[in-house]
């Protein structure tokens, strides 16, 4: 066995049979049961990973910039102590009227994170590690070795042991069903992330009646912008900055890409000068975050959308460079364009933003805002959130990856909340 | 425009197919693509608009590689995209297409559906001489006809009947039943043609699983040693029954009496009109002088070296009456040389990967089906 090879052994375990995963779970089990953790413990260990994830080898991994600063204690105690309670940090009983309240774990939380987030098995597990859950995660065939790096600097960072021995990273085929049903009959909870395809079939395995799961599936994501906003011209270069931003992360395929881009029709002003804006913000981020690889069948989607968005309405217009590596496609209309993906966005003029955000539907999990007056931004973000969207954010933090998400929260799905009320009241 | 533009491709035609030195053609394509897409956009609003967002202005482009190309599956409209008026369309030719998927149309005026012939004619004649012999059609004689439609099937089939001195196909269909090989039809042509030249053509799978197999199952040889074969179509259904090129080439030449190097693989799409890229000798597709093809690196779209995989985009200059001049198409191929095939012939060669593969279902962003 070579170096890689042990390595890769140490942090994520290549499985082959139903046996060794219903050992992995009850040897979770046991460091679960055995001693409870506080979450402010969790957060020292965090805190110490977030640094040593700052290392070359794991520094350049997309998403690695974002989970450090998710790590932190700044980011984290907030989440819990929302989604908890207060003193849920050093897990003290919180008082409820005349009971009190505490959370505890289920246990064992499987996890299926998406194969196109580099950093989803670790957020997936860190959510079920906070509410004092062990976790068993299948890693995606690809992720494997991004999972590996990430998981040897907790392992580094974890010195006394305190979370290393509540993880365990399993890497097995997608198709071995025998695997995927071991996997969730010996797990407490899961959380499910992915396409349709993926999120059914891992729904439709044997989980033990009592198994909480929390399913996060596929979803688009948009953005708009009222006129005020992109006709500014000394504030634009900095939104389209931020727009460049969100389209490039996950390299748009994920549920919080925008797909499409809004804008507010303002007389005065035409939207070519702002595409040429947003053309020199893709064109920089892509000198920034060049793409490594990509699938023959996504340069051929890209391809056809150019084209055939240029073909079929001789008034749309279109910037996009000779290789694949971006597109900016320019038209009117409040319909919503089915999404391409591969850092192609669909900019559309509307008359007012109330007519595309008001034909949204639950397909939408986020969408981007860049909105000066505030009065109307609120109006829509209230129409946004009844027509089914989740999350309304500022452009530029559209892949925040914080609590609630898809209207759920990240931790207290895997708990218990235990109420005590005192025999002696 | 379009007169000269005609002169300027027959004379082309007329050069040898497979001998012009590639600098040369090089340079002579640029000119006539450039020509051909200044036309293309006066004749089509749609396309003039997408040249235009072209990220080079195609006018001063210095390779046929920077010219604004078209993908395949913008064929697969109806109306088709067309360069001509209605009126002027003789024949639309239709592509094969899977189930529940559209297939690519594409709109042929008399000038076109000419050039396609020449174009085929031209190709054939290099790899079997120019002489006329019996034809031997692996498919229905339904295959043919259909009016003012024709599908990949046959326009592949009709693009060889000129060296045919009379058709015989030896497969029959009842009422959109199986396929049925007619067996005492093709005995009777194989022994009455045993001594003469031969020209065999079917669809690789239907020639496989409607003839060849049939045949080598009950041991019956057909011993026409003076035959070429000829098949195209793709090898997807082939490969799904584990079949092998090189074992496919063995059993239709055992079944045929002759030697595997009659059997000839072509590739082609009703989109490239007048251009097949039949396998030479040495197993390599050739571009004949009124086309080129580049091999695009799926990453950078720029084209890659020998050796390299990638999507095949095919150039012609054969048609006048659809923008099909720079096409990529939905196939991977790799570049084998630039020039200097052992078979002689000139130019690039390469040979035909498969078609791209779907992308791969995995993301979280990725809806197939709405709430």
């Amino acid at each position: 066995m070579g170096v890689a090879d042990s390595l890769m052994n140490d942090f994520t375990h290549i499985i082959d049979s139903p046996e060794e995963i219903v050992a992995a779970a009850e040897g979770l089990r046991q460091t679960a049961m055995a001693t409870e953790i506080t979450p402010d413990t969790i957060l020292d260990v965090f805190e110490a990973w977030a640094s040593a994830l700052g290392a070359p080898n794991t520094s350049n991994i997309p998403g690695v910039a974002f989970l450090r600063l998710w790590l932190r204690r700044g980011t984290l105690e907030p989440i819990i102590h929302r989604e908890l309670g207060p003193g849920a940090l050093h897990r003290d009983w919180a008082e409820d009227g005349r009971a009190r309240l505490k959370a505890y774990p289920i246990g064992v939380v499987g996890h299926w994170p998406a194969g196109n987030v580099e950093i989803q098995p670790i957020l997936s597990a860190i959510c079920a590690l906070l509410g004092g859950n062990a976790s068993l995660v299948r890693i995606p065939t690809d992720l494997v070795d991004v999972t590996r790096r990430l998981m040897q600097k907790l392992d580094q960072s974890d010195t006394s042991r305190i979370l290393t021995g509540r993880v365990f990273m399993a890497a097995f085929d997608h198709a071995r069903q025998d695997l995927q049903e071991a996997m969730a009959r010996a797990v407490d909870g899961a959380m499910i992330w992915g396409g349709e395809e993926a999120v059914l079939k891992v729904r439709a395995l044997p989980f033990p009646h009592w198994a909480r799961l929390a399913v996060f599936g596929p979803r688009m994501s948009l953005a708009a912008m009222d006129a005020d906003t992109w006709c500014d011209k000394q504030e634009r270069e900095s939104w389209c900055r931020r727009i460049a931003r969100d389209v490039w992360q996950f390299d748009q395929q994920a549920c919080s890409s925008p797909q499409a881009l809004f804008l507010e029709r303002n007389a005065g002003h035409s939207p070519e000068g702002f595409l040429q804006d947003l053309g020199n913000a893709f064109e920089a981020e892509n000198r920034l975050h060049p793409r490594q690889t990509i699938q023959a069948a996504l340069t051929s989607a890209i391809c056809q959308a150019r084209a055939s968005w240029l073909l079929d309405d001789t008034a749309n217009k279109a910037l996009f460079s000779l290789s694949p590596d971006w597109t900016l496609l320019l038209g009117c209309g409040s319909e919503i364009p089915k999404p391409i993906q591969g850092r192609t966005l669909t900019v559309l003029e509307v008359d007012d933003l109330f007519e595309p955000i008001s034909k949204l539907d639950a397909n939408v999990q986020t969408l981007g805002l860049g909105v000066k007056d505030t009065e109307k931004e609120e109006k829509l973000a209230s129409v946004a959130a009844r027509r089914g969207v989740n999350r309304v954010v500022k452009l530029g933090r559209m892949h925040v990856f914080t609590s609630p998400w898809d209207g759920v929260d990240l931790i207290r799905p895997m708990v218990r909340m235990i109420r005590h009320v005192r025999s002696t009241e | 425009m379009i007169e000269a533009l005609g002169e300027r491709i027959d004379r082309l035609l007329a050069s040898p197919v497979y001998g012009i030195p590639p600098e040369e053609k090089s340079l002579v394509l640029l000119e006539m693509l450039k020509d051909e897409l200044e036309y293309a956009c006066e004749r089509n609003s749609g396309l003039q608009n997408y040249v235009r967002h072209w990220p080079v202005d195609f006018r001063l482009t210095r390779r046929i590689a920077d010219l604004p190309y078209l993908p395949v599956g913008l064929f697969k409209t109806q109306p088709p995209l067309s360069l001509v008026a209605p009126a002027e369309i003789k024949r639309t030719l239709t592509s094969s297409s899977t189930t529940g998927q559209q297939p690519s149309r594409i709109a042929l005026d008399s000038s076109t559906a000419r050039r396609m012939t020449k174009g085929v004619i031209t190709i054939v004649q290099n790899f079997i001489g120019s002489s006329r012999r019996p034809y031997l059609v692996v498919d229905v004689p339904g295959s043919v006809r259909g009016g003012q439609e024709m599908g990949a099937r046959g326009a592949a089939i009709q693009g060889l009947q000129p060296f045919a001195t009379e058709a015989t196909y030896c497969l029959s269909q009842g009422n959109q039943g199986p396929l049925t090989l007619e067996r005492d039809k093709l005995l009777e042509f194989a022994e009455s043609r045993r001594e003469s030249s031969v020209l065999v053509y079917g669809f690789t799978y239907i020639l496989w699983n409607h003839l060849v197999k049939p045949l080598l199952e009950d041991g019956t040889g057909l011993d026409m040693p003076d035959v070429h074969i000829f098949h195209s179509g793709g090898w997807k259904r082939l490969q799904d029954e584990a079949v092998e090129k090189r074992a496919f080439n063995q059993a239709v030449a055992r079944v045929f009496g002759c030697s595997p190097d009659r059997v000839i693989d072509f590739y082609g799409m009703v989109e490239n009109v007048g251009i097949i890229y039949p396998d030479c000798p040495a197993g390599n597709k050739h571009v004949p002088g009124f086309g080129e093809v580049i091999v695009r690196d799926p990453l950078t779209l720029e084209p890659v070296g020998k050796g390299e995989q990638g999507i095949v985009q095919v150039c012609s200059v054969l048609p006048t009456s659809f923008p099909g001049y720079l096409l990529l198409t939905e196939d991977i191929g790799e570049v084998v040389a630039e020039d200097g095939c052992s078979c002689g012939r000139r130019g690039t060669c390469f040979r035909f990967a498969g078609r791209v593969p779907k992308a791969e279902i995995r993301g979280c962003g990725n809806i197939e089906r709405k709430r």
